[in-house]
């Protein structure tokens, strides 16, 4: 390439989805992210590793976003983040305290040039090109759901649960220890494996009869290698069912179907069989096989059967679900992605000399912020 | 440099107030202070394969998305693949055969090639079918990301939005800005600018042409869901067909599930890097290009330029409350001399007070910067009003220095020791003659050249508990001659100092 083109091109920003598992990150207007990698940090102090988010206090955080941004820059990404522009793509309603310690890692210690913060799920539907849907993102930690009406979130009808990635697999390894199997080797990646490898959602029908209590002939079982050391059995049933904890019944009714249904029946009657007709499953738990047939069809029973969502859903109801573009991990990186492909990067981010008088980032929540942008 | 791979027992409190061994620290000699990885602004200097060693220059490492050309990695097990050659029989091409005339129409000629192999894991490029290759490197296969048009054409879409909506917004506050007189102008009634009479009666200007809207094909929402497979309930899965979490991110484009989609993936290139100190913008290290070199051009470590202090060792059995004292060896790394004070450390308001400073005197250096550049950008335009900070100077703001976490716990009997330490001479080494001993003060056990040994006497805690680490810690201040400007000079600075003494016994 000429040496004009290098000089005159802008530096792509870096985009960046930090979640509790892994983290997503690669550079602006580009299809997939350059790498995927655990949200684990190496402190310079004494070399231990250690999960990114699990702090005691500020000062602790702070270090750890410092080495964690460290080892991106200068091991994944490879570019000098100084002057860059950084997009970062957040959940709405995640903790400040994460948001306002990561804009000051990135300002004073990274000195970046600006930063765009981009909602996970809004981020999430514009790989679709739709103005409407309702967005179910899947994480580690929880699952949120957030109906998007004509590019607006509706938030009084946000909902979110604590089961991800998390809760499957303690479920994984409470069901293992019952089996017999020596507790000293699960360790959260042998159980991870466990589930990306082997364990699927089964489909309505199967998961009625488990709930009667007349299970059908189990999947087959399956001998499992852990680090060359000791083979286990992994029951069938357990491949089978460990994901039901996200599609229990009980009184407080608060499965992955009634959740979605929840969240659609919070939002104004006008929307509501918009949002029915364009839903969209992202997230990293959402990628296991069986999952999207599995919560159609509980959602469709669920509004055939159930009183309460029979009388306010009228109509003929059919739930129908978009596809994602590449893996449903990152798909809101790729959303990330395509807004610091834009104009918007200009115009929109929160740039350093903003960020140098106020000395804090700008909420949505915060009702100061609003009257100065009005 | 005994501990350059272990945990030391004497560290340096460094300017930022963190507390690293010396051999992690870095001395700017343009501000004369300590630097540590932390506090110094880290620049990739230059990108290189850490298999190959070749030097790849940093467009060329944008453009191929920071991966090498010719290496690649296992996408089961991430070891370096080799490329094994093997001599393959192929028929000898028909057309060439009528001109030879007669003989046998299909000849066989053993000819190389080449697949890639991983000598980790058996993993070879066959296993995934990729057909072997004439040349050894360059003409592997990308691999291609399947929706690569369709996010091309989302990008397309929303570029084209956002541009419409910059126009939109820029006509709107044109319509809505007042115009600057109230009476045609001598311009108007020239009639020469039509333009801007389209502007006054609000048509669009002329050259300015619209964004058009870029249609897109919205994702279309469907009913039919893929169901499981009827023999996932049946069929027992091999394991070792189906990929697990790292190789799928190793492949982030497509992650795919089974291990016959995965495909050797290019080799993510080193970099090295240049270390910038924050205060003054000068390099602490600057490594030579080429990959193969271990050499810097600047390197600026801190035991070139402050003694090194090392614990030979502990003299007494440490109590709580009683005295006890260590024999240190301090080495002078420059080539002058210098005089030495130990004393203790400063307390919390003067560390506070330091910092204060600190602040203070970066704070000074950004508003003479700012008012230089101001200045001369006042001469060259000659306009007051575009002196403003955009113009000048990037604001920067900088990083808060910290109170040193490492707490001493003992107290040192002497208020302060002065002596002086010899410049390093490496030809002393070979001196015949032995040095006429001279006066000495008491605490000096030994003396050699560069180099000292001292008593240092304190008196522990009394809070202190059996099997509590005794931490001595004390400031040193040392005369250093800065030979950065044209007559060296000498400065006196501090450096403050932790060494753990050992644990107290119990009685």
């Amino acid at each position: 390439m000429p040496l004009y083109e290098t000089v005159m091109q802008e530096k792509p920003p870096v985009v960046l989805d930090i979640g509790t598992a892994y983290t997503k990150l690669g550079f602006a207007a580009e299809a997939y992210p350059r790498k995927i990698i655990p949200s684990e940090v190496i402190l310079s102090s004494d070399g231990k590793t250690k999960a990114l988010l699990d702090y005691d206090s500020n000062t602790e955080l702070y270090d750890q976003f410092v080495d964690f941004l460290q080892m991106i820059f200068f091991k994944h990404l490879l570019v000098i983040p100084k002057e860059r522009k950084i997009v970062i793509v957040e959940n709405v309603l995640g903790q400040t305290i994460i948001r306002e310690t990561l804009a000051r890692v990135l300002f004073r210690h990274f000195e970046v040039s600006s930063i765009m913060f981009v909602p996970l799920h809004m981020a999430a539907l514009a790989t679709l090109a739709v103005p409407t849907g309702i967005v179910i993102d899947m994480g580690y930690t929880e699952t949120t759901v957030m109906p998007v009406y004509s590019r607006v979130q509706i938030l009084q009808a946000f909902q979110d649960q604590a089961y991800g990635g998390r809760a499957i697999h303690a479920e994984i390894k409470r069901q293992l220890l019952e089996a017999g199997v020596n507790g000293k080797h699960l360790t959260e990646s042998i159980l991870e494996d466990i589930k990306v490898r082997t364990c699927f959602v089964t489909n309505f029908e199967r998961a009625k009869a488990y709930r009667k209590g007349q299970p059908p002939a189990a999947p087959p079982d399956l001998e499992y290698l852990i680090n060359g050391e000791e083979i286990i059995v992994i029951p069938g049933t357990l491949r089978e069912t460990v994901f039901e904890i996200m599609f229990e019944e009980n009184n407080d009714r608060d499965s992955l179907p009634h959740l979605v249904l929840r969240a659609i029946l919070s939002c104004p009657v006008d929307v509501r069989r918009a949002l029915i007709e364009s839903i969209f499953v992202v997230g990293g738990s959402a990628i296991i096989m069986g999952l999207l047939s599995r919560l159609r069809a509980e959602m469709q029973y669920l509004a055939e059967k159930d009183e309460e969502y029979k009388q306010k859903l009228c109509g003929d109801i059919k739930f129908k679900f978009h596809k994602t573009i590449g893996r449903e991990n990152f798909t809101a990186w790729l959303g990330g992605s395509l807004c610091g492909g834009t104009d918007l990067i200009q115009t929109h981010s929160l740039t350093k000399e903003a960020y140098v008088k106020t000395d804090r980032v700008p909420d949505w929540i915060n009702l100061s912020d609003k009257r100065a942008t009005a | 440099m005994a501990n350059f791979m272990q945990n030391s027992v004497v560290s340096y409190a460094c300017t930022c107030g963190l507390v690293n061994p010396i051999t992690k620290l870095f001395f700017c000699r343009h501000c004369l202070k300590l630097r540590c990885g932390f506090c110094v602004c880290h620049e990739v200097d230059s990108h290189f394969c850490s298999n190959c060693l070749e030097n790849i220059p940093s467009s060329e490492a944008k453009h191929k998305k920071n991966c090498c050309t010719n290496c690649f990695n296992c996408p089961c097990c991430q070891h370096t693949l080799s490329a094994r050659a093997t001599m393959v029989v192929v028929p000898k091409k028909t057309d060439d055969s009528p001109k030879e005339g007669e003989g046998d129409g299909v000849k066989a000629v053993t000819k190389k090639m080449y697949y890639l192999s991983c000598l980790g894991c058996r993993w070879t490029s066959r296993d995934v079918g990729i057909p072997d290759q004439n040349v050894a490197t360059g003409a592997w296969p990308e691999n291609e990301c399947s929706y690569q048009t369709r996010f091309n054409a989302l990008l397309e879409y929303y570029q084209a939005v956002v541009l419409q909506d910059k126009q939109e917004k820029q006509e709107y506050l044109r319509r809505k800005t007042p115009k600057a007189h109230k009476f045609p102008s001598l311009t108007d009634r020239t009639g020469l600018t039509v333009s801007m009479i389209r502007r006054q009666i609000g048509w669009p200007d002329k050259n300015t042409q619209k964004a058009k809207p870029v249609n897109i094909t919205p994702s279309v929402a469907t009913d039919e869901l893929e169901d499981l497979p009827a023999d996932v309930f049946t069929q027992p899965i091999n394991l070792r067909n189906v990929s697990n979490i790292q190789q799928r991110h190793g492949q982030p484009s497509d992650q795919p599930f089974t291990v016959n989609k995965l495909y050797p993936q290019r080799r993510i290139l080193w970099i090295k890097r240049s270390l910038r100190c924050r205060q003054c913008e000068h390099n602490v290290i600057k490594p030579e290009y080429h990959p193969t070199s271990v050499k810097y051009r600047i390197q600026l470590f801190a035991n070139y330029h402050v003694p090194d202090v090392l614990l030979v060792r502990s003299e007494e059995v440490l109590h709580a409350g009683k005295s006890g004292s260590i024999i240190l060896k301090l080495t002078n790394p420059t080539m002058h001399d210098m005089s030495i004070k130990i004393k203790e450390l400063p307390t919390l308001s003067e560390e506070l007070e330091m910092i204060e400073e600190f602040k203070l005197a970066c704070k000074i250096k950004e508003n003479t910067a700012t008012s230089a550049a101001a200045e001369s950008l006042k001469s060259i335009t000659s306009s007051p009003s575009l002196t403003s900070t955009t113009l000048s100077r990037q604001t920067s703001l900088i990083e808060d220095p910290r109170i040193v976490q490492q707490k001493a716990n003992v107290k040192l009997n002497n208020s302060e020791l002065n002596f002086v330490l010899n410049q390093r001479d490496d030809s002393t080494e070979f001196d015949e003659d032995v040095q006429t001993p001279r006066e000495e003060p008491e605490f000096i056990i030994w003396r050699k050249s560069n180099k000292v040994s001292i008593r240092l006497p304190f008196t522990t805690d009394e809070s202190l508990k059996v099997g509590d680490l005794v931490k001595v810690g004390f400031t040193m201040e040392y005369t250093y001659v800065n030979t950065v400007t044209n007559t060296p000079t000498s400065h006196t600075l501090s450096a403050r100092v932790f060494i753990d003494a050992g644990q107290i016994l119990g009685e």
